[in-house]
């Protein structure tokens, strides 16, 4: 039922509380013990080339690990591969692997795992597009691993670091195995696949073989140095929030994810029950057709944006949210909220019927397409359809479920407007995140400067040239209402104190966490 | 016309007839004359003002669009006590039809219980869930779901019913005597079964009424953002406790309009069977 | 008495031996009746698996791979083929066999309407037959105010606060999730008692009313009035006579009850995170999950044609006036 466009677990985060809450100055941690995290929803699959959900991305990168991974500050790490040597062409990418690492089937991994790794990546994962610059691969010993690329890249790092769709390493044996295998379940990581009842429970449990990284001082992100303390963890799929606010106060679970914040209050007087509110979790971002008419004409798009505010849109999301005006976080290297700030949460109605007189606007119906099961979304339309028909526009609220929701905005569909979604992994995760979604949702074709500025983005080996590509960019997408940023929504969630070193952050990991 | 008019007299002096009536009056006219009680438009958001608990102002309180919950409950009767009358009427219409006729023929009984059990094997809820995602969430598709669902229902019990006044004596002594099939069924049996029949219309209102806001709970009741008191529960959900207004009043118009039916079809099934007298 | 109860068995089994053969008909139509509504919803699995990197060309190597591309009639035709060689299909979103996925959370319904109808049967006769034999009496108005309580509450919200207070406040039983029978009674029976109640509340107050209705008929009979001016006593006539007539409808509802209950089980499930039947049907339509969404109603399908196969033959069984012909 999830998808990560509309990712509704969010959590994630790189705050103050992290940088003080050091492992060294924790108590010390006892070995044993099932951490119990009641989640919204299960995983679907474990097959890394095909999970983008956000409970599969949380449970999965706790099992597998790839030759870079995410650190604590978004950016790309070395995990499997000890290090990574960049030819001065930015054309070959050579990765000397760690020694003796070892799978969950006790094997050790070599560079042919990686190799069929990304074999099978290439060939069946929807993103296998992310490879399309690969020229070949090579993998001259058991510890060595060498990309060739075709064009010269200065982000090709930060597309392996990726967690949704991760390239993380699986034996070379389940190089044939097709998309979406139940055996795919074998990885390096420090925990390893336990016991699954699906819409019931996943169990996860410490794997004793475990190499860990000892060069790195300690846990960093999705890489470094981990420790598992735990026996086990036991994910519970409970949709409802009130049944996982429950379950937290009953002792049922150790961990409650996705909480409503007004819910938040029950927790009151339980000295035994922290509560995090991470930021940045995923964005709230409107999602406007430049295929469908009437909004295919630009001035009715710049119209709607200028109607939004955002402020009473987000405060009717039921999360917890900040003002952003960026598709961007401040951490991205390509952060410039000046330079898109005009076009954020305008609240100027005069200046939108202005542009609604200048496009000929004669009241043709403006279809706000939301859909049932994600309430953040629906509750978001609600208000913008009220904002907008405040400023005579024929707005209609249209609700249909996810899947049709999701269809039509993926497949460039008519009969809508205006959609919703939050995103998570790619405003983390950059520009090169966001191309696909942004073309696609919003129906982009034939937009010039929009291509100028993202071919420039991908050809240049530079940052600095990246940055001034991607501005310009990011300017298009907002100055011409293809997208109309809403909020960063951070997220919510609550745990009890029997358990130690919780780290928020991005996704909840549980090594270097006992229980007591 | 005698009959009827003493039919009507008792039906005044049946206490739970009376309650009844006056619940589902009451509910009606408050749902129809919603205009001239509120101000208000069912939609009308006040961000700054949300999840206010009753006040003077707002009797029932705000939701989280600091909507008027008083407004939203008289709005949403409309929609959910039509969604329930709709479907009553429909379900027992097509299940008097082929109750009776599935007792009378028995080759038409072979199909059509057969159909009925079909139909019957989806699930109410689930039978829903797939028209509305099929028509798009809308009033329309959740009639014609719950229709499908509780028609069959109350074609088998009237079915089991006329089976049994089929063999009662005065029945075999009408056929005997020469009545035609038709007659027969209109005369004897439809009138027999009404008792049945009406039992299955207050519960096929009242269930269809609580149905709607299951199927709202699930996503697929009838769509915001027009009010109906199954989604202006649904909405509150999460916030049972800190704003248990929005699930209370909606919940009690609910409980009330079933309530009331329910009263009203016992009273009329007291009356109107032929067979139960009151002072029998 | 032994010979006619034996001539009415075998008369049964006959019918029912009939009835089967009558209803395999009647799972084609369910079969092709889902088929056809299913195709007709919007929506694509394959934009479901290939997720939010999807592009035009994935969803349509998805859609080959699942053979999602060929003329519906064919893919009709495939299935009923292989549905007549046993094979329920792979459910495109959990990447399993149908069946399998079945028998996995078949246990977990199965487990909660059991318990729900045990629930409901004695209290909803008793408390019926009871309102009907004192009709009239404060009992009968507090039976039948307690029975229209229970069908005017939505479920969920019950379910909710029950949650609320029992789970969280008191620390009675647990807030949600399922163990397996086999992990021990007390546990199992903790985690679906309050499930279960909260569904037979429903069914308990739809079954009290219509065992009221139908007492009270068969009370005004002239039957009974003969059994009682026979002086047969009274508790007698009451058992013998009244409450057997009262069966029937009971029966029929019964039928009801239980397909009210899978129905309410999709709410319960959900409220209390169990994994069971509901949730899996209703996750497979939102995500277009043909199989399984096929596969598991043609499962349903049958289960009910079986049900009131049983109740129809049932009535042959109790009541001795009803035949066919």
């Amino acid at each position: 039922m999830t998808s990560s466009i509309a990712r509704f677990v969010r959590r994630s985060g790189f705050g103050l509380a992290l940088l003080l809450g050091s492992t060294a100055l924790a108590p010390a941690q006892t070995r044993g013990g099932m951490a119990i995290d009641a989640n919204v929803g299960g995983p679907g699959t474990f097959d890394p080339a095909m999970i983008a959900t956000t409970i599969e991305l949380e449970t999965l990168n706790q099992m597998y690990e790839g030759l870079v991974m995410m650190g604590e500050d978004y950016r790309a790490k070395p995990m499997l591969a000890s290090k990574v040597d960049v030819s001065p062409d930015g054309m070959t990418y050579r990765f000397s692997l760690r020694h003796g690492v070892k799978f969950h089937n006790g094997k050790e991994m070599t560079s042919a795992d990686v190799l069929a790794t990304y074999e099978r990546y290439a060939r069946i994962s929807p993103n296998a597009v992310v490879l399309a610059n690969v020229a070949r691969y090579e993998a001259p010993d058991p510890y060595s691993f060498v990309i060739h690329l075709k064009v010269a890249s200065g982000i090709f790092l930060d597309i392996l670091k990726s967690p949704a769709y991760p390239l993380v390493i699986y034996p070379a044996e389940f190089k044939d195995k097709p998309a979406r295998d139940p055996d795919l379940t074998v990885g390096t990581g420090p925990f390893r696949y336990g016991e699954w009842q699906k819409d019931s429970h996943f169990i996860m449990r410490r794997f004793d073989g475990y190499v860990a990284d000892d060069s790195a001082p300690g846990p960093d992100g999705y890489a470094g140095r981990k420790t598992v303390y735990l026996d086990a963890v036991r994910y519970n799929f409970v949709p409802e929030a009130n049944a996982r606010v429950a379950a937290l106060q009953a002792g049922d679970a150790d961990v409650a994810p996705t909480l409503p914040p007004e819910l938040l209050a029950r927790f009151n007087g339980r000295a035994d029950i922290a509560v995090e509110k991470v930021f940045p979790g995923c964005q709230n971002v409107l999602l406007l057709s430049a295929g469908n008419p009437p909004t295919n004409n630009v001035l009715i798009r710049r119209a709607i944006a200028a109607v939004v505010n955002a402020q009473d849109i987000a405060d009717a999301s039921g999360q917890i949210t900040r003002e952003n005006p960026s598709i961007l976080y401040a951490e991205s290297p390509y952060y410039d909220a000046a330079a898109v700030k005009p076009y954020y949460s305008q609240n100027n109605p005069a200046k939108a019927k202005a542009l609604l007189a200048e496009a000929g606007y004669k009241g043709e119906k403006i279809v706000l397409q939301t859909n049932s099961n994600y309430s953040y979304m629906r509750d978001e339309i609600l208000v913008l359809a009220e904002q907008m028909k405040a400023a005579g526009m024929n707005a209609e609220v249209q609700v249909v479920d996810w899947m049709t929701n999701a269809n039509n905005m993926a497949g460039r569909a008519a009969g809508w407007n205006i959609s919703t979604s939050g995103f998570c992994s790619q405003p983390l995760l950059g520009p090169q995140q966001w191309r696909n979604m942004v073309y696609n949702f919003a129906n982009i074709k034939g937009d010039t400067a929009l291509d100028t500025a993202y071919d420039a983005f991908f050809a240049s080996v530079g940052v600095d040239d990246r940055r001034k590509a991607w501005l310009a960019a990011e300017q298009i997408i907002l100055g011409n209402a293809y997208f109309i940023k809403i909020a960063d929504a951070g997220s919510v969630f609550a745990y009890s104190k029997k358990l130690s070193g919780i780290r928020p952050w991005y996704n909840i990991r549980f090594w270097n966490v006992s229980k007591q | 016309m005698a009959r009827a008019a003493a039919t009507l007299r008792r039906l005044a002096r049946h206490t739970s007839f009376r309650i009844g009536f006056v619940l589902i009056l009451l509910l009606a006219l408050a749902a129809g004359l919603a205009p001239l009680i509120t101000a208000e438009a069912p939609t009308a958001m006040h961000l700054r003002l949300r999840f206010r608990p009753p006040s003077f102002a707002a009797p029932f309180g705000t939701d989280l669009f600091g909507r008027d919950l008083l407004t939203r409950v008289l709005y949403g009767g409309r929609l959910s006590l039509w969604i329930g009358f709709a479907t009553a009427v429909l379900s027992s219409m097509i299940g008097a039809v082929v109750g009776i006729l599935s007792a009378q023929y028995r080759r038409i009984d072979a199909v059509t219980m057969r159909v009925m059990d079909g139909l019957m094997a989806f699930p109410a809820i689930l039978l829903a869930i797939g028209v509305s995602a099929a028509l798009g969430p809308q009033t329309g598709s959740v009639i014609a779901a719950l229709t499908f669902s509780y028609a069959p229902r109350t074609a088998r019990v009237v079915r089991a019913s006329a089976l049994v006044i089929r063999e009662l004596d005065y029945v075999d002594a009408a056929r005997v005597a020469g009545v035609t099939d038709l007659r027969l069924m209109l005369r004897h049996i439809l009138p027999n079964c009404m008792g049945p029949l009406l039992v299955q219309f207050s519960f096929t209102f009242a269930y269809a009424i609580l149905a709607e806001s299951a199927l709202s709970f699930i996503g697929v009741g009838p769509p915001p953002p027009a009010p109906s008191w199954g989604n202006i529960i649904a909405e509150g959900r999460d916030y049972t406790i800190e704003a248990w207004w929005i699930m209370l009043f909606p919940g009690i118009a609910i409980s009330l309009a079933s309530l009331g039916m329910n009263l009203l079809g016992d009273g009329l099934r007291d009356l109107l069977d032929p067979r139960l007298r009151l002072d029998g | 008495m032994n010979e006619g109860l034996l001539r009415r068995g075998a008369a049964a089994a006959g019918q029912l031996a009939r009835r089967l053969a009558q209803a395999l008909p009647v799972l084609l139509v369910v079969a092709v009746v889902t088929f056809a509504l299913l195709h007709l919803l919007p929506g694509d699995p394959a934009v479901m698996i290939a997720g939010d990197q999807a592009n035009p060309e994935v969803i349509a190597r998805i859609r080959a791979d699942l053979g999602l591309d060929r003329p519906l009639i064919e893919q009709l035709l495939r299935w009923l083929y292989a549905l007549v060689q046993g094979d329920f299909g792979r459910s495109l979103m959990l990447n399993q066999s149908v069946l399998s996925a079945v028998v996995e959370r078949l246990p977990v319904t199965f487990s909660l309407a059991v318990l729900s109808l045990a629930i409901t049967l004695p209290i909803g006769i008793v408390l019926g037959a009871s309102a009907a034999y004192h009709r009239g009496t404060w009992l009968d108005s507090l039976v039948m105010g307690v029975a229209l309580l229970g069908v005017s509450v939505p479920s969920f919200w019950i379910g909710i606060v029950s949650i609320l207070i029992f789970g969280a406040v008191l620390h009675w039983l647990p807030t949600g999730g399922y163990v397996p029978i086999g992990m021990g009674l007390r546990p199992w029976l903790a985690c679906l008692v309050q499930p279960a109640v909260v569904l037979a509340l429903f069914q308990i107050g739809f079954l009290a009313r219509l065992t009221r209705s139908a007492m009270l008929e068969a009370l005004q009979q002239d039957y009974i009035r003969t059994a009682r001016a026979k002086g047969l006593g009274e508790w007698l006539t009451v058992a013998r006579h009244a409450f057997r007539n009262t069966l029937i409808p009971v029966m029929t509802a019964t039928g009801i009850i239980i397909s009210l209950l899978i129905g309410g089980s999709v709410i319960v499930e959900q409220v209390f995170a169990l994994p069971g039947m509901g949730r899996l049907v209703v996750q497979a339509i939102m995500a277009r999950d043909y199989p399984l969404v096929q596969g598991t109603m043609l499962l349903f399908g049958f289960a009910f044609v079986l049900i009131n196969l049983a109740i129809d033959t049932l009535y042959v069984l109790v009541d001795p006036r009803v035949r066919y012909g």
